[in-house]
């Protein structure tokens, strides 16, 4: 090709003989306004089509320049020469072999022009032919001005006391925004009224007269226009979507939310009900609620080892909105309703966020039991019937501000309010057999109860002028205050007759009221000093100062009035004090990430309790805890593999319930809940190792890790069964108990981009002591889970993804090992999705859970297919509506069976729940709906 | 060809400019991961514009890369063989990524690792066609103009800054054949923006010389452009972003 060039070009030399020789050349000089010659300046050569570049040089010390054998067309010729306009000159080829433009004048910038373009490095200035583009950001004005003080600042444009515009000496005739007149055609109306901060560009322009645009016929004549073009964050924007639906049953199911946007601000509005067990928002729901502000990485007060593993007072457990991901909850039914509005501001420096979100729940349950318990001395089986309803109702207020005070420090401020309050009913009927001995229970419970919960944090961060230097403070208070009373009403009947007097009955009919109030106030530093550029040396200190004060009434009603009973009542006040410092060395380089630390804990807490707080001498309660908790973390990344090691101590608190002395929940008569104020926090050392590999050419990829903990002050809840079978229990501290796991998954495509097939398997083994009737019991439970998935997308019309679970646990008990079971529960099943013509789609999801328990005494074998359907067509512009069919349940087996084998009891529960029922929807999103053929594979 | 021209017109008409240009440019080079998933073709408007809010506080940070060029050559790479993070608590290795240009000899040679190997591509060096626009903007200090292409496997839109006053065709990426050094390029309105932030005239005949021996896959400019080509078209099939194993 080249060779083939050079030939033409050498025809082209050698056929300059002719009268027209395709070939010419064109030559001239370049000089300023004064004529003097300008060397080095870069010419160009474009065709005039489209301005590509053609060929391109600079002028010689003369100012001079020349593009020999040129192919003979029209070209445009370029000249551009720093401090100087570009100026375009059409070349005609003529007839001669040489076309010579002779001396070219260029014009310089305006000073204040160049000045502006280079000052403002990001603002581009147009010259487009007689067009020059001006970048409002590019001249600053105060805030509040209008777009008249913008164009006073334009270098060529001057503007009289009337509000007359003159741009390079002429009138402007006409203002244009976004290419529109603005309301008439007074050019003066645009710029008195629009402020200047909605201004993205400037264009000052020759444009035709009106008469020549009315007539058609140019005259030739040209007056200056100016035209505004406004910024993104000025236009506005709005979507939302709502779906409803009625099915049969009764079943409902109502959602929706509207947004308004600029590049500011957001505002949005959602709501939902219910009766499907959707008790919270979807992610999507949840993002578009929420918007810029939905995650924020950064507002843990709490500083510590990054790896986290360190449990700190408090936490916002449910201050947040609600979100579920949309899932229906199988336990029951309940009705739900919901709704919030949020509203966002951002900016650089600011950001503004606040809502408000309600929401409530009426759940009513119903459910029966059989448990099997094991002592060292024989077992016995518990069958009992439940059902309960209750209602509950969340008011959640929360802002958060952040505010970047400077280019180097920056602070956020969080608050969260949750109002909640609710009722819950309870009766249940409960049979307890052992060999001949039988008794029975039924209560009837009710209760009431209100809280207010309030959660504040300020965190302070600080960037020193070193690199890598960083310092940051916290600051939080927090605070619960919850009430309630409840009304306790059992009948218990023991059957067995030793006396011979007949059954013994025990009533119980008590009111209860509970306070309880905590406070917190906890304060974090956190410290970065960079040694070097791969070494960085961290230092933190957790302050916290916390205080429980629990008052709790029993009255047991008797004929003479209610009494009050002195063994179940209780006050207590606890003051923790918690201090923690901690070091880190951290290493970072050539794909190494180490980090090494030691934290020392100190954890004090001074309690003291008494029947009543009337009372005259109180018991004090005194701990003193101090540890040193090490910390490491390794990882390191090669091409397409990673590997790390991970090693950390997590001390957990106990809660302030575990620590309450004496009874705290005796509403069950036969499992009565104690608390233990000589409680110790619990530690549990973490070991975890991992290797992955993922190869982006075949995309093979597979996954291990190992993982280890071991426990000391583990907090079990012990347990002491009396003859009567009545069970109690109390948390204490237990060493021992071991956790070691594994995961493993391979993933392959068996057929690039359609087919792809992953294997799995998790193996777990637990071993978890407790102490029942003071004898100790080893549970140890060996978990293995192995499981097949595949992706079949090998059509666009039709995708599945079938899978295949198995997974058995066998459960050994020290002290029985005639209890020790083997449960086997293997899950099949797979997601199929069709288009069919006409824009009808159908999804189908297949589960069948086969559930198999095999022990010596109760052999227990269960098969569960549960089939939802859904078929949808999605229409209008951009298929934003949508009508959907659904199929819960095709086959009516939904039962909420769950079966549980823990330390030392068998449970299995069945729950009725959502099962069988038919739905018909209609959604409609301004934004257009999506026909989900694909399982969302995490782009 | 337009090199041949170019060298002609050098050396015929304009004997005298022989000033010895050299240097080092450092570019930051930031890519707008939003605003490319926001080209799935595979992704809703809805799912796009939820991305969109969601991310709207968050940029990513840039990443260092080097060019060093004189009037006959240039080689652009990552300016650290590692990415690091700010607080210094991740570093990973950056993919390779060296692109070396002959203007005299009209070949390059480059290094490009991407879907898990390294490529070596050594072949003759098309010019992009280039078209010249009427805008002029400063970049660290240099008044530029604005320049337009596209590229034909990745369907981007291309525009380049380059000097008026840096007389040598070499730029950032893949890019290059301007009048003038390039010394921003923007890929797709925004997805991807190289800017040079340093321009350091000196001696760097040391760098542009120096041969760092890397094990590769020897190809041509065709078998890596239907690499590219296949693997965004596969990708887009399986709805998986492609850029995540490739370089934008």
């Amino acid at each position: 090709m080249k060779n083939l060039l050079l030939l033409l070009l050498l025809l082209a030399g050698c056929s300059t003989a002719f009268a027209q020789s395709p070939r010419f050349t064109i030559r001239g000089s370049i000089a300023d306004t004064n004529k003097a010659v300008l060397p080095g300046a870069t010419v160009m050569l474009l065709t005039p089509k489209d301005s590509a570049l053609v060929n391109f040089g600079r002028t010689n010390d003369k100012g001079a320049f020349e593009f020999r054998n040129v192919k003979r067309a029209p070209y445009i010729l370029k000249v551009s020469y720093v401090g100087f306009l570009p100026l375009q000159k059409e070349v005609d080829p003529g007839d001669g072999d040489v076309t010579d433009l002779g001396t070219l004048e260029i014009k310089p910038i305006q000073k204040e022009l160049l000045e502006v373009v280079v000052k403002t490095a990001r603002a581009p200035l147009s010259i487009r032919g007689d067009t020059i583009e001006y970048n409002a950001s590019s001249f600053k004005v105060p805030a509040g001005s209008t777009v008249e003080e913008l164009l006073k600042r334009l270098p060529g444009v001057q503007v009289d006391q009337d509000g007359n515009i003159k741009a390079q000496g002429e009138d402007v005739k006409k203002v244009t925004v976004d290419g529109k007149t603005f309301f008439g055609t007074d050019p003066k109306l645009a710029t008195k009224n629009l402020p200047a901060e909605a201004i993205d560009k400037i264009q000052i322009f020759n444009d035709k007269t009106e008469a020549a645009k009315t007539t058609g016929i140019d005259d030739g004549k040209r007056e200056k226009a100016v035209n505004l073009a406004l910024k993104e964050s000025h236009k506005r924007g709005g979507f939302g979507k709502v779906t409803a639906g009625a099915g049969t049953k009764d079943r409902f199911q109502l959602r929706g939310n509207y947004n308004r946007f600029n590049t500011k601000e957001q505002m949005s509005v959602l709501g939902f009900g219910n009766n499907i067990n959707q008790t919270g928002l979807s992610w999507d729901d949840y993002q578009d609620f929420r918007g810029s502000q939905s995650f924020n990485w950064e507002d843990q007060g709490d500083f510590g080892f990054y790896s986290g593993g360190m449990y700190f007072f408090g936490g916002d457990d449910g201050m947040g909105v609600p979100l579920t991901g949309g899932y229906s909850s199988n336990r029951g039914f309940s009705r739900n309703y919901a709704g919030g509005a949020n509203y966002n501001y951002d900016t650089k420096k600011t950001k503004l966020s606040s809502n408000y979100f309600y929401n409530q729940t009426g759940q009513t349950l119903s459910s029966t039991s059989n448990k099997q318990t094991f002592l060292p001395e024989g077992t016995f089986v518990t069958i009992s019937g439940n059902s309960q309803g209750s209602f509950t109702r969340n008011h959640r207020g929360s802002a958060r501000y952040e505010q970047q005070l400077d280019s180097l420090n920056t602070l956020v401020l969080i608050g969260n309010l949750r109002a909640n309050s609710g009722n819950n009913a309870q009766f249940s009927n409960q049979n307890f057999y052992r060999a001949a001995d039988t008794s029975q229970t039924n209560l009837d419970n009710r209760n009431n109860f209100n809280g207010l919960q309030l959660a504040t944090t300020a965190i302070f961060r600080h960037k020193f002028l070193k690199k890598g230097r960083n310092f940051a403070a916290s600051v939080a208070f927090n605070l619960n205050d919850s009430d309630g009373t409840a009304k306790q009403r059992s009948t218990n009947t023991f059957f067995t007759d030793s006396t011979g007097a007949g059954p013994t009955v025990v009533r119980i009919n008590q009111d209860v009221t509970n306070s309880s109030l905590r406070t917190e106030l906890k304060s974090s530093l956190h410290y970065i000093e960079p040694l070097t550029k791969t070494m960085f040396w961290e230092t933190f200190y957790n302050f916290s100062l916390r205080n429980d004060k629990v008052d709790r009434d029993v009255f047991d009603l008797t004929d003479q009035g209610a009494v009050r009973n002195r063994n179940l009542s209780r006050y207590y006040t606890n003051d923790y004090t918690y201090n923690r410092v901690g070091t880190v060395l951290r290493y970072s380089d050539k794909g190494f990430n180490i980090s090494g630390g030691l934290a020392g804990v100190w954890y004090k807490l001074a309690g003291r309790f008494a029947s009543d707080q009337s009372a005259t001498t109180f018991t004090n309660v005194s701990r003193q805890y101090f540890t040193v908790a090490p910390n490491f973390s390794g990882n390191y990344r090669l091409k397409n593999k990673s590997m790390g090691l991970y090693y950390n101590v997590n001390i957990q608190q106990p809660q302030t319930s575990q620590l309450q002395p004496g009874v705290v929940d005796n509403s069950n008569p036969r499992f009565i809940q104690e608390g233990n104020p000589g409680l110790l926090p619990s530690l549990t050392h973490n070991l975890n190792g991992s290797f992955s590999s993922f190869n982006p050419g075949n995309f093979v990829n597979y996954y291990l890790s190992l993982n280890y903990g071991y426990n000391i002050n583990q907090i079990v809840y012990n347990q002491t069964i009396d003859e009567n079978l009545i069970t109690t229990s109390r948390p204490e501290n237990i060493s021992g108990g071991t956790r070691v796991g594994s995961y493993l998954n391979f993933g392959f495509p068996l057929k690039k981009t359609k087919a792809t097939l992953n294997l799995g398997s998790s193996l777990n083994f637990n071993k978890n002591p407790i102490y029942i009737n003071t004898v100790l019991n080893d549970t140890r439970s060996d978990n293995y889970n192995f499981r097949v998935n595949l992706d079949l997308t090998l059509f666009d019309k039709f995708t599945l993804y079938p899978y295949f679970n198995w997974g058995i646990t066998d459960t050994r008990y020290s002290i029985n090992s005639s209890q020790n079971q083997k449960i086997y529960n293997h899950n099949y099943g797979g997601a199929m999705n069709i288009q069919f013509p006409g824009g009808i789609f159908f999804n189908g999801q297949m589960n069948y859970q086969i559930y198999k328990l095999k022990n010596e005494r109760f052999p227990f074998t269960q098969k569960l297919p549960i089939l939802n359907l859904a078929v949808y067509k999605q229409f209008l512009k951009d298929n934003k509506a949508e009508v959907r069919l659904t199929a819960y349940d095709v086959f009516n087996k939904n039962r909420g069976i769950t079966q549980q084998a823990y330390q030392n009891f068998v449970q299995k529960e069945e729950v009725q729940t959502l099962a069988q029922y038919f739905m018909l929807s209609v959604s409609y999103n301004v934004r257009g709906l999506k026909s989900q053929m694909r399982q969302n594979n995490g782009w | 060809m337009k090199r041949i021209l170019l060298l002609i017109l050098l050396l015929s008409a304009f004997p005298t400019i022989a000033q010895k240009l050299e240097g080092v440019v450092t570019y930051d080079r930031t890519q707008d991961y939003v605003k490319i998933m926001s080209r799935m073709s595979f992704l809703s408007l809805d799912q796009k514009e939820r991305m969109k809010a969601t991310n709207k506080n968050y940029s990513s940070r840039p990443t260092q890369m080097v060019l060093y060029f004189n009037e006959d050559q240039s080689l652009y790479t990552n300016a650290d063989e590692y990415w690091r993070s700010e607080d210094g608590r991740w570093s990973y290795r950056n993919s390779d990524y060296t692109i070396r240009r002959d203007f005299k000899q009209e070949t390059k040679s480059d290094v490009i690792e991407m879907l898990g190997k390294t490529y070596i591509i050594e072949d003759s060096l098309p010019t992009p066609k280039w078209k010249i626009l009427n805008q002029l903007k400063d970049i660290a200090g240099h008044i530029c103009m604005k320049a337009e292409t596209e590229d034909p496997v990745k369907e981007q839109k291309v525009v380049a800054w380059f000097a008026q006053d840096i007389p040598v065709s070499a730029g950032p990426e893949q890019y290059y054949g301007l009048p003038g050094l390039i010394l921003e390029l923007d890929l797709n309105d925004g997805d991807v923006v190289v800017t040079a932030t340093k321009i350091e005239l000196r001696d760097v005949a040391k760098e542009l010389t120096a041969n760092k021996k890397i094990k590769g896959k020897k190809i041509k400019t065709s078998d890596y452009d239907k690499i590219v080509k296949d693997h965004i078209q596969s990708s887009m099939k399986a709805q998986e972003n492609p850029y995540w194993s490739i370089r934008y």
